[in-house]
Parts: structure tokens; sequence; C-alpha cells
């Protein structure tokens, strides 16, 4: 490591959202209610271009809070506004919210978009865009998928389509084009400005069934073309596959991850491009580790691949049942920077060195 | 209903200076006189004028608590003590009274002698003002006055820090200070029990603080010093006297068997002695482990630390020192500083807050270019490292906090205004309590409802009981009875009894009132058209026409008189005792509309 900073959070969060002006998101997702949603602001360390290993401030400082009786599966920042739309169990509708940091430091629920026949639905994923207006892309099923302007919470386009099958990732690969995927692992793209559906862009991968499959993220800055990125997707059993869109339908490349063969489930998969460094993605959500693996040596054999670096701090966090990582991130601007949480509330920021020096 | 008042004088929104007013059951006490270390003037002291405009303050407290030794909860009291006059008692606990002079008189040497303040209280302010303070055990009850006692807690954070418990009769207010409830290698977590007090105040500066984990800090400070040792440089930790200290030296002394370094580490000799001392008196304020490390073997005898001699910093070679005193503003410190300073391979680790105008606020700030005695110049070229182990409550902590406590409200003292709604949020929801948080000069007033425990008589018991069904156990009961206070105890006992006791003879109270209405016919007519028209009119109630003339309605009285000078009028006189009043005038206002014409 070059640097490791560990926090404690008094609940565990699975998700780490940045928003506005580096300030990180993270909410609870307890059963019970009680569920906090915070706005971080960062410690001085993790805006400056230097390390500084013993600057005077190095703690998070919990700039604002909310209250969520609803666990919080998902949040995403709506760009270029100061809303925030969260969505969790037990049905498919999203609450949005709105953080006003300069009046005080409660963010408050502004209101819930609610889907038809949306009760009893898995909980929505979601992805958000401010490009002709702020816009929520959210859905459980494929045919559930629609954009909602968030603030007027008005419908603008739904996706006909009649599957039922459950989405377990959506994104906006620019502002008219839609990425889904399936849990079964189908890859399917849709242009909001067309009528028809969705249409299937990549089949699932040849994998036994039963596997979830789960969309890489990317926390890029919009507008650096991520349709020209390779989408990645990852299954239960640690199975990533690549696919250039441009290139479809054909595999990029495949390879496997170092998991334990005792799968946790696929409660807390997480796979995310790293934004500054090409072919760079990290992995999570198999146990307490984070693996983050360099993309660019790998072919379409699916053979098991090793990561550059491994994060085991969470694993070595306290007593009892090694916890495990709920997701990851990685820092918009500092090339190696993660963050990671795991299921013991436990909140790390590291900055990792590859072991061979090839940095 | 009785109420506790809180204003703070300081550390209401403002971090700097911890100054609280409480007014408990008649009894007023302050918590705290901090001095705010970011001020030159008047503003660093709290505003005492909002107790009183002129005069001495002796008479409108009845005691003065201080949690800690830091500056900003202590700073200010020789100059309220003896320059703004008061004479009551200070109390605080048994190592906090130990250690505030020193810290006091190093402060004042600082700020009088190298800055040329004037208006700043002497040396011997400071000593007049600790002879007026009363050191406390910890969980002892004090009694300061027949009604008001006090309780201290330990509160971790520092040696010596409590937590104060005040109370007068069944109203208590606990004061946390500054608090810490995780342990630290030479403190335990702070510790209240189930005390139930109508009022906490705790400090919330550090609720919104996420803290990045003691190893990692530690990590990086060993990795610092490790890495300066390496190549060659030397590394000087100025210190106070006490705490964090300790816990740097166990720090380093367990890295440097691990690592197996060589390298000397130094600490200075007036620490060492001083420190022991400390510890030795002050043993049951550490934790456990110091505490079984310090029976077994001496706090200062390290494998691998040594007493420093005045020479060792021109040796050559790496080193690690601590000196006194922590803000580089004289002595050892300052003078080793200044031999190394030149050197970019040296480092100097500041281990917290450093006031404005001494050397270490100044490196700290930036500075590379430092004016020393003699307008000698010196350049500093050594790495310049600030790190911070003290220890705040986060929200985590105060949650916990007031989990043990039960308190029946909160009240936040803190840093900043409006950043504090999501905790009180919180607080509020989670504890179903009410949450203040007042600024400077304030006053939040908090409703208790204290029960008093009161004495019934057997007697009054029974007969209440004979009149009624049986009360239910959860709802309250009107009953009518006197309230005897005599010595310390409170009665409540049927009249009857009360006046015997007393030896007081009960009086009647009889009102009567004079109607006239126009009637020309005798009396005793008058009397019985009276009867008639009340018997119609109250049909509810018992009338009666005595053989007299006279009119009974229940134990109300009527009689027809003439008048004296007006033979067609006549006046009627209703009688009527204390008790019967209601009714009494019902039937005034109901004769004075007169009576029907018509007549039986």
């Amino acid at each position: 490591y070059r640097d490791l900073h560990t926090f404690e959070l008094q609940a565990p969060t699975r998700v780490i959202e940045w928003a506005r002006g580096s300030r990180v998101c993270v909410a609870g997702y307890g059963e019970c209610g009680g569920n906090e949603i915070l706005q971080l602001l960062p410690p001085p360390t993790l805006q400056a271009k230097e390390a500084q290993g013993l600057c005077p401030e190095r703690d998070f400082k919990v700039e604002c809070g909310g209250f969520s009786k609803r666990p919080v599966y998902s949040l995403k920042h709506v760009p270029d506004t100061s809303l925030l739309v969260t969505s969790g169990p037990p049905d498919s509708s999203l609450q949005v919210w709105q953080v006003s940091a300069e009046d005080s430091d409660v963010i408050k629920p502004l209101s819930t978009i609610t889907t038809e026949n949306g009760t009893g639905e898995p909980w929505a994923k979601i992805a958000t865009i401010s490009a002709r207006a702020p816009w929520v892309l959210h859905g459980s099923r494929l045919n559930s998928v629609q954009i909602t302007e968030v603030e007027l919470g008005k419908n603008v386009y739904t996706a006909a389509s009649q599957d039922s099958e459950e989405l377990s990732g959506l994104a906006f690969l620019d502002c008219n084009t839609l990425l889904l995927c399936s849990s079964t692992g189908r890859l399917l793209l849709t242009d909001v400005r067309q009528p028809q559906g969705p249409v299937g862009a990549v089949p699932a991968p040849p994998a036994p069934c039963g596997e979830h499959w789960f969309l890489g993220t990317c926390c890029g800055e919009q507008g650096s073309e991520p349709s020209s990125w390779p989408v990645a997707r990852l299954s239960s059993r640690g199975l990533l596959t690549l696919t250039d869109l441009r290139k479809t339908p054909e595999c990029l490349a495949s390879a496997k991850a170092r998991v334990p063969s005792a799968g946790a489930g696929a409660e807390f998969l997480c796979v995310s491009w790293a934004p500054a460094l090409e072919g760079c993605l990290a992995v999570s959500g198999f146990d307490g580790t984070v693996h983050v693996y360099d993309t660019q040596s790998w072919d379409c054999s699916g053979r098991e691949a090793e990561p550059v670096f491994v994060h085991k701090g969470h694993a070595f966090s306290g007593t009892g049942d090694p916890p495990l990582v709920t997701v990851h991130t990685w820092h918009p601007q500092k090339p190696r920077t993660v963050l990671s949480a795991a299921t013991d509330g436990s909140l790390h920021v590291w900055d990792w060195v590859e072991p061979c020096g090839k940095c | 209903m009785p109420e506790i008042k809180v204003t703070p004088l300081g550390a209401g929104q403002d971090v700097g200076r911890s100054c609280i007013l409480v007014s408990i059951a008649g009894k007023n006490v302050m918590l705290d006189c901090g001095m705010h270390m970011g001020y030159n003037d008047d503003r660093r002291f709290p505003d005492f004028s909002y107790i009183t405009q002129n005069g001495r303050l002796t008479d409108f407290l009845d005691c003065v608590i201080i949690s800690h030794f830091h500056l900003d909860h202590c700073g200010a009291l020789p100059y309220f003590s003896e320059m703004v006059g008061y004479d009551g008692p200070i109390y605080m606990t048994h190592p906090t009274k130990a250690i505030c002079p020193i810290l006091l008189e190093d402060y004042r040497k600082i700020t009088v002698d190298k800055k040329g303040e004037t208006n700043f209280f002497t040396s011997q302010m400071i000593k007049d003002c600790m002879k007026k303070v009363v050191a406390v055990h910890l969980h002892q009850t004090v009694q300061v006055d027949e009604e008001l006692e006090i309780k201290a807690y330990y509160a971790g954070h520092v040696l010596g820090a409590a937590m104060f418990q005040i109370k007068v009769g069944c109203e208590s207010v606990v004061y946390t200070g500054d608090y810490n409830m995780t342990p630290d290698r030479h403190l335990g977590a702070a510790w209240v029990d189930k005390c139930r007090p109508d009022l906490l105040i705790t400090e919330s500066t550090y609720a919104t603080t996420i803290r990045d984990s003691k190893r990692c800090r530690e990590r990086d400070f060993l990795k610092k010093v490790h890495e300066t040792v390496e190549r060659g440089g030397k590394v000087l930790i100025p210190v106070f006297a006490l705490g964090r200290a300790q816990e740097l030296c166990i720090l380093l002394e367990t890295f440097w068997e691990r690592m197996n370094l060589k390298a000397p580490i130094y600490f200075s000799t007036g620490l060492t002695e001083k420190a022991n001392h400390y510890y030795k008196l002050f043993i049951t304020w550490t934790n456990q482990k110091i505490r079984k490390t310090f029976v077994q073997r001496n706090m200062f005898e390290f494998k691998h630390i040594k007493a420093f001699d005045r020479a060792f910093a021109d040796n050559p070679g790496p080193m690690v020192v601590f000196a006194t005193p922590g803000m580089l503003h004289a002595g050892q410190s300052l003078q080793i500083f200044r031999k190394w300073a030149g050197n970019e391979k040296n480092m100097v680790i500041m281990p917290g807050y450093c006031v404005q105008g001494t050397v270490g606020h100044k490196i700290l700030s930036g500075q590379r270019k430092l004016e020393m005695e003699g307008r000698q110049i010196l350049e500093v070229k050594m790495q310049v490292e600030y790190m911070s182990f003290s220890a705040h409550a986060d929200a985590k902590g105060i949650m916990q906090l007031i989990r043990q406590a039960e308190p029946r409200n909160v009240l936040l003292v803190h840093g900043e205004a409006k950043k504090m709604e999501f905790l009180k949020q919180k607080i509020e929801q989670e504890f179903h309590v009410s949450c203040y948080m007042p600024a400077n000069g304030e006053t939040t007033t908090i409703l208790t409802n204290p029960s008093i425990p009161v004495d019934i008589s057997l007697g009054l018991l029974k007969r209440e009981a004979a009149i009624g069904p049986v009360p239910d156990a959860k709802k309250p009961k009107l009953m009518h009875g006197t309230l005897l206070m005599k010595d310390n105890s409170f009665r409540l006992v049927s009249p009857e009894q009360a006046l015997k006791e007393l030896g007081l003879a009960e009086h009647q109270l009889r009102f009567t009132c004079r109607v006239h209405i126009q009637d020309p016919r005798k009396e005793h007519e008058t009397g019985l058209r009276v009867y008639n028209h009340l018997k119609g009119v109250l049909k509810d109630y018992s009338v009666q026409h005595l053989p007299d003339g006279s009119i009974t309605v229940e134990s109300i009285l009527i009689q027809a008189t003439a008048h004296s000078e007006d033979q067609g009028t006549k006046v009627l006189l209703v009688s009527w005792t204390y008790q019967d009043e209601e009714l009494g005038s019902y039937l005034t206002s109901l004769l004075k509309k007169g009576l029907p014409q018509s007549t039986a």
C-alpha cells in the first residue's frame, strides 16, 4: 500500500457513491428501519494530490444525514443537482432525497417514484444522468425498465419489453443509449428515441444455470465515452467476461477470478472499472477481500486470472466471523485509490501499489 | 413547573472555551471555566457579566466544577476567581488539581513573557486560585451544601478528566466535559451508571467525525519515525508532561523491539520524574493494562528509552527525543529544535494543539523562517509533522453514553450552529427525549417533573377509599387533604387532623346576601311565594318550608323580612356557608330576577 485508512461506520453500508464536490454517500441497509443516509466529506488527504501521511485532518466528516425506514440497497446521486435517489425492498419504488448542506445538515425525503404493479417486486436498480434533464433510469425486471424525470416525477420513457426476467444492472451509455443486464447475464441495448424495445446485444455467456450475473460499473466522468469501454460482467461463481459493444457478440476477454469455493452468496457482488487506469477492474463481494485485476493480459479462455493486488484489510478488522465486503468504488481522480465497505461497518480507503513495482 | 436553566457562556456553538452556567432548584453552578485559545483579547475569556454586571461572583454561584486540565476548560479560572472575584468552592479531581497549575503557569509565561500582554493573571493569582480548590474522588458524593451534592465519574480523554453529576433533591444534571467512549493505551473509557438525570449536557464537537482508526494513525506515526531514523535523521517530539507521552513511549518501545532497531530514544529527565510521580499518585486513573505493568515494573523503565542529557543533542546519528514543553515555546524542546531545525533529514512531530504565538503554532502554520531572540533568523529545513491522538467522543460514543445514563433531556454544546440538526434528530428518534442546542449566551429552560414523596395518613386513605371505588393503580386519583410541611417531612392529613395537630380551631364562614323584591304583602306570604317558586324551579334540590317561615334549599337558609323603610319591598336574606358558595350565588342571582307574578 502507499496509503491505508480504516474507518468504522456506525452501521454497515452496501453503497458508496460519489456526490457533488467529492462527497461520498453511504447508507444503512438494516431491516428494522432507522437507517441513516450519510453524506460524508472525505479528509483532505483524499482530496490532496500528494499523500500526506500525518495530515492533521484525517477523518471523514458527516456533512449531512437523513433517515430511511427502508433498507437502502442502491443509492445514486443525480448529477448537477443536490438530489439523491435510493431504492430498496420491499418494492421497486424509488425515494428521492434533497441534500441542502448550506441550510441544515438533514437530508430530507422529497418524493417517491412509484411504479405500476410495483409492490412485491424486487428492488429497483438505478442509474442517473443529467443530460437533458435530471433523469433516473430504474427497473427491477426487463419489462419494468423506465426513465423518470426526477424533479417532477414524470415518466419520460418506458422500455417496451415482455420479458419478465430480473434485472441485475443498468446504465446510461450516453444520454440516449441504455444498457441493461439481466440476472442471467444477457446484455441488451436500447435507444430511448426508438419506439422498439431493448435489443438483445449479447447473449448470456456460457455458464451453468443458476448463476447470477452482475454488470460492471464505471464511475468515470460523463462524456468520457463510456461506450468505448468494454462491458464487464461478473458471475456469482467468479467468471468475468468482457465484451466490446461495438464488436458484439464475440467475447473480448474472459477470466475467472480467484474466489473461495464455498460461495458466500451473490448478495454483494460488485465489479467496477478503474476510471484512470486502463484495463484495470476491481471485484469484491465473495469474501472479505477486494481483488484488482489487469485485464489487458486476458484472453478468451476463461482461465483463472491472477489479481495484481488483493486488499485483505476487512478480513482482519475484528473478531468473530470475517466480514463480507459489501461494495467498493474507485476514486474518480486518484488512479489507485479505492474505497471499500464491509458487513462489519468498516470503511477502508486504500491506495495500492503493484507489488512487482510496475506502477 | 420546576425548571433547570442552562446558559453556555462559551462552547455553545463555539469551539474554544467551555463555560456553562446551570441553575437547578435555586442553586447556581458553573461548569468549567475555559479560555479561548484563538483570541488575544477579552474574547478569550467567557463573558461573566452575564452573571452580574459588577462585583464579585461569590454570592451568585454555589460552586464551580472543572472537568479536566485542558486550557479550554480551565484556562480562565485564575482570571475568574482572582480578577473578577470568586471565593466559593472550586471542585475538580485530584489529578486535575495537580496538573492545572502547571499548565496555567506555562500558559501565563507564554502570554505575558513572550507576547508581552498586561491584562493577564499572575503566578500568585494561580496559586491563590488553587487554594480555593476542593479535590474530589471518583464516585464520591460531595455535599456542597445541605441541598446540593456532586459526584465525579470517569471520563477517559486525559488523566483526571471527569464527568460530573449535580444533584439537588431529585433533580439532577450530568455534565460530561470532554470524554471518550473507547479506551486507549493508557486511559480507560468513560463510564456512568444509569443515573437517569433530568438533563445530560454533552460535548458534540466531534459528533460529526468518523475517525480514522488508531491503528492507522499509529502505523503512519511509526512509519514517519522509522523513515527519518533510517536515513540518519533525528526526531523531536515535544510533549506535555503527561498523557500522550506515555502512549507514544509504549508504542515506540514495542516497535523498536519488534523491528530490532538500534537508534536511541531519549526522554528528558524532568519529564520522567514528574510523570512517574504523577502516575504513582494517580494510578487508579489509568487503565487496567497500565496498572498491571506498573505493578510489575516502573512505568518508565523502558529497555530502549533512556534519560536524556542535553549534550546528547549534539551527538551524530539518528535518535528520537521526547522533550517538554509541548508547544516549543521555551525550555528544552525549543533548545533541541533550534539545534536540529536546519537539517532536512530531521523531523519534528507536534503532538497536539499549539497556542498562537508559540513556535509550535508558527511551524504548523507553515512558517519556515522564525525570528528568535536577538533578531536571529532560524531557517526551518526539518520536516514538520502534526499528529493528534486526542480522543473525543464521536456520534457513536455520544449515543452510547446516552444509552448508559438514560437522561430525560439532552443538551449539546458544540462547535457549529446549524450542523447539529441531524444528530439532534438522531437522538430524539432513538431515545425519545428532547434535545437542545443553545448558542452562547442563550438560555435553555428544561422543564422537570420531580416527584415529591408525601406520607398520607391512614385515616385520610380510609376515608377516600370509602367514598369512591377502589382506585386504579395506574390512574392518578384526586384527593383532598391538607399538606403539612414540618421539619423535613411532607404529610397529607385530613383537615380536622391538621387543625388538631396545629392546635387551631376550625372556623365557619357564613355569607349573607340581601335581595330586594317588590312585594307589598306580608312577610310570610312573600316567604310562601319564594318557597313555591323555588320548589318549582329547583326540582333536583331539597327545598323545605320551615314552620318559622324560613326556606331552606339544601343547607342554605332564606328568610323574608320587611324592609325597614319601605312597606312595599321585602328583603330576602340568603345565607350560606363557604362550602355552598356555588349554590348560594346561584340562588341569589335567581332570586334577583324576581318572583313570578302568579302565586299559589
